[in-house]
């Protein structure tokens, strides 16, 4: 597999799940603001703003339904859905003959639908919400078409840890946000919505007893290996990629700091009491993604890398 | 006349760079007039060397880096033994259309390369046009650093004709060039050389010299009999004179870029800087010191 | 669909089944032959060949109607499948259409391919043994026979692979000449294309879309198949690479998908099974050629390059060339890669040289040529010059330095305008064009707007292999021009194409053996390959039935 292609594949992964989870996102917030904001603690707030920060943008708490178009549909800005949906067609069409025709098309399409002024609704102000359940639907309908029709080969592989590296980096990022380190503790109207956000409601009330609460949902999001979008999850299902697509995984930098990952968060998950704090383990493994990007880009990604501009003497 | 030649050239970059291939065109050539006795390469970070000769006959030296690194340096040292050419002998221009001119020309007396239309050069021809052809080359070496300005700066490496004809100022690459395309409009065969040449120092008693490659004219003239083989007979028109056992040649070409005395590519977004040096030593011929 | 009684039978009295005509045409709508051009499935009174009886019944049964549906399918098939091809009109935009394959396949007897066969195959040696001696020792230029004036202004002439020889001393492993049918049934060669040629995708498209849109039409004949190309390249490749086991590492070398040929560069990687690199893949350290991969650096053997010689290697050639790799002619220097096709073939291909090419084929291999060339004048010379300007409205005058018909004029059919500008050029730069006879190119029908048929001249371009030997596929791409009355056929310039089919009806057969690479004593052609392409016909014959409805005509 040439590194230029497993690169291409690893950033359509990293692009449709960040698409996804800022179309998730969004959604939550707007569900914020219809509940009202019961839950008004201060230093709390899952709004406009909050999502903003989560996104890597600090300023500005403006207008909401300019915000969120911007973050939905402006394409200068790079951590807007359309932006990623559209380095994500890009990433496709130079891959193309390695994913499906259907899966091309559905990318494809999908870009395009979110061009289309005409869309039905989108210019008024549930436009945002709108635009995020469209984007929802369609890249959970890509994964699906990626699961079922490629080979479960070193392309699948590339194309999985791109999607599971930025899902559980988001993961981390909406719990950051949600659960900001303050003296007082976190609202639990907050974590509702953040668990709502991810799709994860359902899947926790099977399989934890306890009420949804800020402490006990950011436990399910953090260590539940059996819910697929938990960053444990995520991790396991990455070594499990990696091991498939590396050569010699016994020397692989990034298989063996995932390992290590693995370990650790099930070290933590026991080891931690009820009710302790968690940031520190939040900001710890999202570091720790951080490096895992560098390892993969040096390992795999190198040669690709290597083939920078060129001088002449 | 025995030289020693040092043809030094230092590059930094201001960062890593990988993959520096280049390909040097300094060995001073074996001819008739010419014998190059020794010849070392060194290159630092050390790197395989190959050799061969390309098409037209000089002697290339190709090496490249691999690994990352920020500074590259080539050192070439040579001795060469220099004569002079023989007195070219008086051709006619009739003699310009045998077969046997036409086989020894070759290429070199093909239309330079698109041949567009440059104004200045009618006037050119009509002022360096004489009775035979060496005596046509013989007025290009007078007339060309008359009507042009050998000034270093006023044109670059990818300059071309029309520059030079444009700001009446060049260096001896473009006099070089001028005369090709002058020569081969009137029928005479061409060609490009590249090579040291050892011009004299002001002070008498100084036996080194630096100096930058320097380029000059071969031309292809008919012999004084019907029957006689043509010769290659070269010209310095940036210095008005023929060559001579100062001159040493390193190759010949069609033009600058086939005898480019260094090409070379790396990968890297870095800036290079470049300190280049060629010394010419006179040595003494008993002695065969080296420098 | 209708059928009406013909208006008029053979002189045997046998009738023959009219095509379908529409409410507009007048009723006598019968297939109309253009003298004095050769019809190829049709005699001169518009009553089918022999040969082509079958399929023109064959179509008679589809009928207009049908071959409209046909048509509207099987465009719908190639877009989805971007079997495209970016079309430029003059100064227009580009814009990617369906590639025009019209549904009338063009039919060659067994004999008359075999004849085809023999000259193309003498050709193709005879332009090796060109390119190895124009970098080498240069022994047909020192006989006098071809000027080395014309070979060193050759712009592909490409001095910085001079003296190298490649493995094998192949440099034409993919040739593809361009014939054409003369109206005395002769075929001549138009051009000879030896540099990167293209097309062979939409031959191996072109059949499987045939056999998909209207089988109906194969149900009377052994149609020899052609779909061992892949095989063939890659066997050529892995024969010519320098490595001592025999799974040399082949890769495919594309400039990148904007290339309007990429389509085919895609479907040979995949049907080869090989990687398809662009440059920033590639890499040559120390003198070998590697690919980037996510193990790392991977050598590469041999290389299917679709880049022109230009734009290979920035060191050797075009300086500012970003499709190409650093130090790959050192690597081929080094004799530690194969480049197919060789760099510097297009000083074979150039059309002056072209001229020569009968010269050459009685000078490497002593024999004369079984193909003949088309009449060519190079005005270069003045005497030739003054005989040209003379005939101006009589000749075909093309640039030796583009390709794809562009620049093209037609004597007959130019008007003053252009023949006055013709004259200028050709008096401004004499070297730069070269002027042929006019060809008067066969027609085969093709299906109009209205589900007709209608003559449109076409042209032949079938490929050859040449890696231990020389192998050419049956048939090859036939080009048409959709125009009425155009004799221009090329791609780029709005022709289509057909599918051409050479029947097994004779001893000779060109099935491939096994892979090249394996050493095998010369095959019993009759008994080998006889029941090898009989079990291919096998399969032919079985797929109308497959497909369902249609009960196809009795068989012969």
């Amino acid at each position: 597999m040439l590194a230029r292609i497993a690169h291409e594949l690893y950033w359509l992964g990293r692009n449709l799940a960040r698409a996804e989870f800022t179309a998730r996102a969004v959604e939550a917030v707007l569900q914020a603001e219809l509940q009202g904001a019961s839950d008004a603690a201060p230093g709390v707030s899952f709004g406009s703003g909050g999502l903003l920060a989560m996104l890597g943008d600090d300023h500005g708490q403006g207008n909401t339904s300019r915000t969120l178009g911007q973050l939905i549909l402006d394409r200068e800005r790079p951590e807007s859905m359309l932006a990623s949906i559209e380095r994500a067609r890009d990433g496709a069409r130079t891959v193309r003959d390695v994913i499906s025709a259907e899966m091309w098309q559905a990318i494809n399409t999908t870009a395009l639908g979110l061009h289309r002024a005409g869309q039905p609704g989108w210019g008024t102000p549930a436009g945002p919400f709108l635009a995020s359940q469209y984007i929802k639907e369609r890249t959970s309908l890509i994964w699906g078409i990626a699961n079922r029709s490629m080979l479960r080969d070193e392309a699948k592989c590339f194309l999985d840890a791109g999607g599971l590296i930025e899902i559980s980096d988001m993961v981390l990022r909406m719990l950051h946000v949600a659960m900001p380190p303050t003296d007082s503790p976190p609202a639990d109207g907050t974590a509702l919505i953040l668990l709502q956000a991810v799709g994860g409601f359902h899947a926790y009330l099977r399989a934890v007893t306890a009420p949804p609460n800020a402490d006990p949902v950011a436990r399910f999001l953090l260590f539940e290996r059996s819910y697929p979008d938990s960053v444990a999850a995520c991790v396991d299902s990455l070594h499990e990629v990696f091991m498939v697509a590396d050569a010699g995984p016994r020397n692989s930098k990034p298989v063996l700091r995932v390992s290590r990952l693995a370990a650790d968060l099930d070290f933590q998950r026991r080891a931690l009491p009820e009710g302790s704090e968690l940031t520190g383990i939040c900001s710890e493994t999202r570091q720790e993604l951080g490096y895992l990007d560098q390892d993969v880009a040096e390992r795999y990604f190198a040669g690709a890398a290597a083939a920078g501009p060129r001088g002449e003497l | 006349m025995h030289f020693a030649i040092r043809f030094l050239t230092e590059y930094h970059y201001d960062a890593p760079v990988t993959d520096n291939l280049n390909s040097l065109r300094v060995r001073p050539a074996t001819t008739s007039t010419q014998r190059c006795d020794e010849f070392h390469t060194r290159i630092e970070p050390e790197a395989r060397i190959a050799r061969h000769l390309d098409y037209f006959g000089t002697e290339v030296i190709e090496f490249g880096v691999p690994t990352p690194h920020d500074h590259l340096t080539i050192d070439v040292r040579a001795r060469v033994v220099t004569s002079n050419q023989p007195d070219p002998r008086e051709g006619s221009w009739e003699s310009l259309r045998s077969a046997s001119y036409t086989d020894a020309a070759g290429e070199f007396a093909l239309p330079w390369q698109d041949q567009p239309t440059i104004a200045g050069l009618e006037d050119l021809e009509a002022a360096i046009s004489a009775e035979t052809p060496l005596k046509t080359l013989e007025r290009l070496c007078q007339v060309i650093p008359e009507r042009f300005e050998y000034r270093p700066g006023a044109t670059y490496v990818g300059s071309g004709v029309d520059e030079l004809l444009r700001k009446k100022a060049g260096v001896c690459q473009d006099f070089a060039h001028l005369s090709l395309v002058l020569l081969r409009r009137m029928g005479i065969a061409a060609r490009y050389v590249s090579g040291y040449l050892w011009a004299a120092p002001d002070d008498a008693a100084s036996d080194s010299l630096e100096v930058d490659t320097h380029a000059w004219v071969e031309a292809l003239l008919p012999d004084a009999d019907e029957g006689g083989e043509p010769q290659w007979v070269s010209v310095d028109p940036t210095n008005r004179r023929l060559a001579d056992s100062s001159h040493v040649k390193i190759g010949h070409g069609r033009f600058y870029a086939d005898v480019a005395p260094v090409k070379g590519l790396f990968i890297g977004g870095a800036t290079s800087t470049l300190s280049a040096a060629v010394t010419l030593s006179l040595l003494d011929p008993q002695s065969g010191a080296k420098p | 669909m209708q059928s009406r009684a013909a208006s008029g039978g053979l002189a045997d009295g046998t009738e023959m089944p009219a095509l379908d005509a529409a409410p507009v045409r007048d009723a006598d709508a019968v297939y109309r032959p253009r003298p004095p051009f050769l019809d190829e499935l049709f005699e001169r009174d518009g009553t089918p060949r022999p040969t082509a009886r079958a399929l023109v019944a064959a179509l008679a049964q589809l009928g207009p109607a049908g071959l409209i549906e046909a048509g509207r399918r099987r465009d719908a098939i190639f877009m989805q499948q971007g079997i495209t091809f970016e079309t430029g009109g003059g100064d227009g935009p580009t814009h990617d259409r369906p590639f025009p394959m019209d549904l009338v396949p063009r039919v060659l007897g067994g004999a008359e391919w075999t004849s085809i066969k023999r000259g193309l195959a003498q050709r193709i040696r005879a332009l090796n043994h060109f390119v190895d001696d124009v970098y080498h020792t240069r022994e047909i230029v020192h006989e006098r026979i071809v000027p080395w004036r014309l070979v060193a202004s050759c712009s592909h002439f490409a001095r910085a692979v001079h003296g190298i020889r490649p493995p094998g001393g192949v440099y034409t492993h993919v040739a593809g000449c361009d014939l054409v049918r003369h109206s005395d049934g002769s075929w001549r060669v138009i051009e000879d294309n030896v540099r990167i040629p293209s097309g062979i995708s939409y031959v191996l498209e072109n059949r499987a879309a045939m056999a998909r849109l209207v089988p109906e039409l194969f149900a009377s004949y052994r149609v020899r198949p052609i779909d061992h190309y892949p095989q063939l390249l890659l066997g050529a490749l892995r024969a010519v690479a320098p490595s001592a086991e025999s799974e040399a590492t082949v890769v495919v070398w594309t400039p990148g998908p904007a290339n309007p040929a990429y389509f085919e560069h895609a479907f040979l990687a995949r049907q080869m099974g090989v990687e398809l690199v662009e440059a920033s893949d590639l890499v040559v350290r120390d003198d070998v050629l590697y690919m980037r991969t996510i193990k790392g650096l991977e050598r590469a053997h041999a290389v299917y390059r679709r880049i022109d010689d230009d734009f290979v290697d920035p060191l050797e050639f075009r300086g500012d060339s970003l499709l190409g790799v650093p130090g790959l002619v050192r690597a081929y220097r080094a004799g530690n890669v194969a480049i197919a096709n060789a760099l510097g073939t297009g000083v074979a291909d150039d059309k002056a040289v072209y001229r020569f090419v009968p010269e050459m084929i009685r000078f490497y291999l002593g024999e004369e040529p079984i193909l003949e060339n088309v009449r060519t004048y190079l005005p270069s010379d003045p005497e030739v010059l003054e005989h040209v300007l003379g005939h101006l409205d009589e000749l075909v005058v093309k640039p030796t330095g583009e390709s794809g018909g562009r620049g093209v004029m037609i004597g007959p059919h130019a008007d003053e305008v252009e023949i006055a500008q013709m004259r200028r050029l050709l008096l401004a730069a004499p070297d730069r064009w070269i002027a042929q006879d006019v060809v008067e190119l066969s027609t085969v029908p093709v299906v109009d707007a209205d589900g007709l048929l209608v003559p449109r001249h076409v042209d032949l371009r079938p490929f050859a292999v040449f890696g231990e030997r020389i192998d050419i596929v049956p048939g090859g791409l036939t080009r048409v021009a959709l125009e009425e009355g155009s004799l221009i056929v090329n791609s780029s310039r709005g022709g289509g194409s057909k599918d051409t089919w050479v029947l097994e009806d004779g001893d000779d057969a060109d099935r491939a053996g096994p892979p090249i690479a394996d050493t095998q004593p010369p095959a019993l052609p009759d008994l080998r390959y006889g029941t090898w392409v009989a079990q291919q016909q096998q399969q032919q014959q079985e797929q109308p039935q497959q497909r369902g409805v249609r009960c196809p005509a009795p068989r012969r």
